[in-house]
C-alpha cells in the first residue's frame, strides 16, 4: 500500500510551540473541558486545547467529527441552535465567553467568522464591507472609504473591484465573493478569525488565492480554520488538531502531526485509510 | 400501441396542457365578453327611423337598435298580437332605444319585424346627450342664440352653442363645488368651533365677535360668488334649440341641458372613433347623473383606488410585524402552530362577517368613542361614528391580513440562514439583522402578499356596504379643504356601483351596458394596481436575488 503524507509548508517549520504550556502572551484562546450536546446526542466531549496567537490553527477530521461545531462554539454561533447545550469553558483574555454577562455581539465583533458558502449581503460591495462599521454607528465617509480600501486590499480583492465598489456584490464570482466576506470580517478588526471550510465551494484557482490570503492574514489575526482537505491544512496551518467522533484525538504542530503522528487513528486518517 | 402511448407520458402532457388551456380560455373569454359588451356601448350606433304599421297603429319610431331576439308565434299570440297572416314559426323583434324620456311612456320599446314598413337612416338625425332625461333623438329645426334664430349654417351654430353651454356649465360647476363649497365648509367649521367653545364654557364675547366677523366675511364672499354663479346660469339659459321628434312635434331643448350633440348617420369612421374616445373619456372622468344610469364613474374609480391604497398602507405594517413575530420570535410550540392555523383560517371567513364586525366594532364602538372624545361639538351628527372610508379600509385590512402574514412568513423562511449567520457573525444583534438584511430580502414576498391583498380587497363589495360605501357620494374623500384627507367621508366604489346600476336602477335597459362597462373598468383598475405592485416586486426581486446559484 502506497501512502503519501501531505507535504508540509516548509516556512512553518522551526517555530515549534509547547502547545500544552503556552504563556498568556502566546495564547489567543483556551478551550477547557468543552462538552456539547444536541438534545441527547453528545457532539463534543471533553475538548481541551490552547490556540496560539498570530498563527493558523487547522481542525481536520472526517465528516461529522465535530470540527465545525467546535469552531462555531468559539463565537457562540451555536447559541442560535435551540437544542444545543454547552458545558465547559472557552477563555478569551482569561474571560469565559460563556459567562452570563458576556455581550455576544461584542464577542462576535472580536471573533469574526467566514462560512462555507460565500454569503454576501444583497448590497453593494462597498456596503458589504462597511456593514460591521455601520452597525457600530460609524458614519464618517472618509473613515469608511479608508476601511473599505484597507480591508479589500487585506483580502486581496481591491484591484479587482476598485472600479465597481457600488455594484451589487452578487456580480462577483464565488471566489471573489468569499474574499469579500473575508474583507467584511476583517473590516471590524477582530482578534480571531474563524474560517469554516472557506474553500469547499470554490474552484481550485480561487482556493489557491484564498490560501495565500490566509498566510497573509496571520500577521494580523489569529486564524482558526476548519478544513476537509488535509493538503490544505498542511499548506496553510501552523498547528493542526485532528478530531474524531467529537473528541480531540491529536493536536500538535502541523509538521509533527503529518509526519510523525502519535495516535493510530490520526495516522489512519492522514494516510487515507478512512475519512 | 396505446399502452406505449400511455407509457410515453404524452397523455399526461395533453391533460395538464388542456387544463391550462381551459383556464386560460375561460379567463380571456370573460375578459373579452366584458370588454366587448362594455366598450361597444360608447360606439355611436346608427339612429334608424322606422315607419310602422300592422299590429299597431301607423306611426314613426326613431331610435338606436339596442337588441334583437326571436319570439315564437305562440308567445306573440298569447300576448294578443295577431300574426296569423304570416306563415312563420318565429318572428324577430327589435329593442329600440327611443330616448325622449319625458315625452314617451318608455324610452325603450320592442317592435316586430312584420310591422316595419320602411326604415331609413337620414343623415340629418341628431342625437342630443342631455344632463336630464337621457338622450333626445330628432331633427334640428331651429337654433336660437341669445333667444334669436340663427341664419345660415345651423349645424355649425349648434356645435358652437353646445360648446359654449358646456363651458358655462363647467365654470358654474367649478364655482359651485370649488369656491362656494369651500365657503360652506369654512362656515361649518366656524359653527363647530362656536359649539366647542360653548361646550367648554369658553365662549367669551370677544370670541363671539371674532366668529361673527369671520362669518360675515365669508357670507359677503359667498354673496359675490353666488351672484357670479347666477350670472353664469342665466347666461347658459339664453340659448335653445328646437327639435322635431318622432311624433312630429317640435320640442324646445334649452342649451344648458345639452352636453353633446352628434349626427351618427352622417359620421365617417374616424369621426366615430373620435366620438368613441370622447365618450370613453367622459365615462372615466365624469360624475354619474340621473341615479347613476348616465354619466361617468369617476368618483367610484377614485373611491376604489383611494380605499384600496389606504388599506394597503394599513395592512402592510400590521401583517409584516405579525409575521415577523410568528416566524422570528414566537417559540416553536403548539400555541404558535395554533395561532398560525387560526390566521390561515381567518382568510376563509365570509367577507360579510367582516363587514358586520367592522360595523359593530369600528363604526359603532371605535367611531362612537372617537366622536365622544374628540368631536363633542358635532353631536348629534356623527363624524367617525358612521360608516366611512377609513372604517372600510380598516375592515378590508383585517380581511386581507392573513394573506400578508402568510406570504411574509413564507418569504422570511426562504432567506438562507447563511446570510443571517453572516450578519450575526459581524456583531449584529437579531433586531439589526432583521432590519438591515432579513426584511429587505423578504420584501418581494411582502409585495406578493400585498398584491394578493389588493386583488382581494379591490373586488370585495359585501362588507363595504356595511362600513362605508354609498350609491352617491357628494364629495370625494380627498379635496382642497383642510385637512385634505377626509377619512370620515363615505365613498363610492366600482364594485358597489355595478351592483347598484345593475340591480337597483330604475331603468334596467339603459343601465345594462353600464354594468359591463363598469365591470370592465373595475377589472382594469385591479389589473393596473396589480401590475404596478408586480413591477415593484420584480424590481425588488432583482435587487435581492436569492443567493442560491
Amino acid at each position: 500500500m502506497i501512502t503519501v503524507a501531505p507535504k508540509v509548508n516548509q516556512a512553518n517549520l522551526g517555530m515549534k510551540l509547547d502547545l500544552d504550556n503556552l504563556t498568556d502572551e502566546q495564547k489567543a484562546l483556551e478551550i477547557k473541558d468543552l462538552d456539547l450536546y444536541y438534545g441527547d446526542k453528545q457532539a463534543l466531549s471533553k475538548v481541551n486545547m490552547n490556540i496560539p496567537k498570530g498563527q493558523v490553527t487547522a481542525f481536520i477530521g472526517p465528516s461529522g467529527c465535530g470540527k465545525s461545531t467546535l469552531l462555531r462554539c468559539i463565537n457562540r454561533m451555536n447559541d442560535l441552535v435551540d437544542i444545543c447545550r454547552i458545558e465547559g469553558e472557552i477563555l478569551l483574555h482569561g474571560q469565559n465567553i460563556y459567562d452570563k454577562n458576556v455581550d455576544v455581539a461584542a464577542l462576535r465583533r472580536n471573533v469574526g467568522m467566514v462560512f462555507q458558502r460565500p454569503n454576501p449581503f444583497p448590497k453593494s460591495i462597498y456596503e458589504n464591507v462597511v456593514y460591521g462599521l455601520r452597525l457600530q454607528g460609524i458614519k464618517e465617509k472618509r473613515k469608511l472609504d479608508e476601511v473599505v480600501e484597507q480591508s479589500l486590499r487585506g483580502a486581496a480583492l481591491w484591484d479587482e473591484v476598485k472600479d465597481r465598489l457600488h455594484d451589487s456584490a452578487f456580480g462577483l464570482s464565488g471566489g471573489q465573493q468569499q474574499r469579500l466576506v473575508i474583507a467584511r470580517s476583517i473590516a471590524i478588526e477582530p482578534e480571531v478569525l474563524l474560517l469554516d471550510e472557506p474553500t469547499s465551494a470554490l474552484d481550485p484557482i480561487s482556493t489557491l488565492v484564498i490560501e495565500e490570503l490566509i498566510n497573509d492574514l496571520k500577521n494580523k489575526f489569529t486564524v482558526v480554520i476548519v478544513t476537509h482537505n488535509m493538503q490544505q491544512a498542511a499548506r496553510v496551518s501552523d498547528q493542526t488538531a485532528f478530531m474524531y467522533m467529537g473528541e480531540l484525538i491529536e493536536y500538535s504542530d502541523t509538521n509533527t502531526l503529518f509526519t510523525t503522528p502519535t495516535k493510530k487513528k490520526t495516522e489512519d486518517y492522514i494516510t487515507g485509510r478512512y475519512g | 400501441m396505446v399502452k406505449q402511448w400511455f407509457k410515453s407520458g404524452s397523455p399526461w402532457i395533453w391533460m395538464t396542457g388542456g387544463a391550462v388551456s381551459i383556464s386560460l380560455i375561460s379567463v380571456l373569454g370573460i375578459l373579452a365578453m366584458i370588454a366587448w359588451k362594455g366598450l361597444s356601448f360608447f360606439w355611436p350606433s346608427q339612429v334608424v327611423q322606422f315607419e310602422l304599421e300592422g299590429s299597431i297603429a301607423k306611426q314613426t319610431v326613431i331610435g338606436e337598435v339596442y337588441d334583437r331576439e326571436l319570439v315564437p308565434k305562440e308567445r306573440l299570440a298569447a300576448t294578443g298580437v295577431d300574426v296569423s297572416a304570416f306563415d312563420k314559426e318565429e318572428f324577430e323583434r327589435l329593442l329600440i332605444k327611443t330616448g325622449n324620456r319625458e315625452y314617451v311612456a318608455l324610452d325603450f320599446r320592442w317592435i316586430l319585424e312584420t310591422d316595419i314598413k320602411a326604415k331609413s337612416t337620414p343623415a340629418t338625425l341628431a342625437v342630443f346627450e342631455r344632463s336630464k332625461n337621457g338622450n333626445f333623438y330628432g331633427y334640428v329645426e331651429g337654433v336660437f342664440k341669445d333667444g334669436k334664430p340663427v341664419e345660415g349654417d345651423k349645424v355649425e351654430a349648434l356645435y358652437e352653442l353646445v360648446e359654449r353651454a358646456v363651458d358655462l356649465n363647467d365654470e358654474a360647476l367649478d364655482l359651485q363645488n370649488g369656491d362656494i363649497g369651500h365657503i360652506n365648509y369654512e362656515l361649518e367649521r366656524l359653527r363647530l368651533k362656536e359649539k366647542s367653545y360653548l361646550l367648554d364654557n369658553q365662549l367669551t364675547d370677544e370670541r363671539v365677535a371674532e366668529l361673527a366677523k369671520a362669518r360675515a366675511e365669508l357670507r359677503a364672499e359667498y354673496g359675490e360668488l353666488e351672484k357670479e354663479l347666477f350670472a353664469l346660469r342665466k347666461q347658459a339659459k339664453r340659448d335653445h334649440v328646437t327639435v322635431k321628434d318622432m311624433r312630429g312635434e317640435i320640442v324646445t331643448i334649452p342649451m344648458y341641458q345639452v352636453l353633446d350633440v352628434w349626427f351618427p348617420n352622417d359620421m365617417g369612421f374616424f369621426a366615430k372613433l373620435g366620438h368613441y374616445f370622447g365618450q370613453l373619456g367622459k365615462f372615466v372622468s365624469d360624475d354619474p347623473r340621473e341615479a347613476n344610469t348616465e354619466g361617468g364613474v369617476f368618483p367610484a374609480i377614485f373611491g376604489t383606488v383611494f380605499m384600496v391604497m389606504l388599506m394597503a398602507v394599513i395592512v402592510t405594517p400590521f401583517g409584516v410585524v405579525a409575521a415577523i413575530y410568528l416566524h422570528e420570535y414566537a417559540a416553536k410550540n403548539a400555541v404558535t402552530k395554533m395561532i398560525r392555523i387560526a390566521v390561515i383560517n381567518l382568510a376563509g371567513v365570509p367577507s360579510i362577517v367582516y363587514g358586520v364586525f367592522g360595523l359593530g366594532f369600528f363604526v359603532y364602538m371605535l367611531g362612537g368613542s372617537i366622536d365622544q372624545l374628540f368631536y363633542p361639538e358635532s353631536s348629534p351628527t356623527p363624524v367617525f361614528g358612521t360608516p366611512g372610508v377609513m372604517w372600510s379600509a380598516l375592515t378590508l385590512a383585517i380581511l386581507t391580513l392573513p394573506v400578508v402574514i402568510v406570504s411574509t412568513e413564507e418569504g422570511l423562511s426562504r432567506i438562507p440562514s447563511t446570510v443571517r449567520d453572516g450578519s450575526l457573525a459581524l456583531g449584529a444583534t437579531k433586531v439589526e439583522t432583521l432590519w438591515r438584511i432579513v426584511i429587505p430580502m423578504a420584501s418581494p414576498a411582502i409585495m406578493t402578499g400585498l398584491i394578493l391583498a389588493v386583488a382581494r380587497a379591490a373586488g370585495e363589495v359585501a362588507p363595504l356596504m356595511l362600513v362605508g360605501v354609498v350609491k352617491m357620494a357628494p364629495t370625494l374623500p380627498l379635496d382642497g379643504n383642510f385637512p385634505y384627507f377626509h377619512l370620515d367621508r363615505k365613498f363610492m366604489h366600482l364594485g358597489f356601483h355595478i351592483y347598484d346600476v345593475g340591480f337597483q336602477s330604475p331603468n334596467v335597459e339603459a343601465a345594462r351596458p353600464l354594468v359591463y362597462a363598469t365591470a370592465f373598468l373595475l377589472v382594469s383598475v385591479i389589473i393596473t394596481l396589480n401590475i404596478t405592485a408586480i413591477g415593484i416586486r420584480n424590481h425588488l426581486r432583482e435587487k435581492f436575488r436569492s443567493l442560491e446559484h
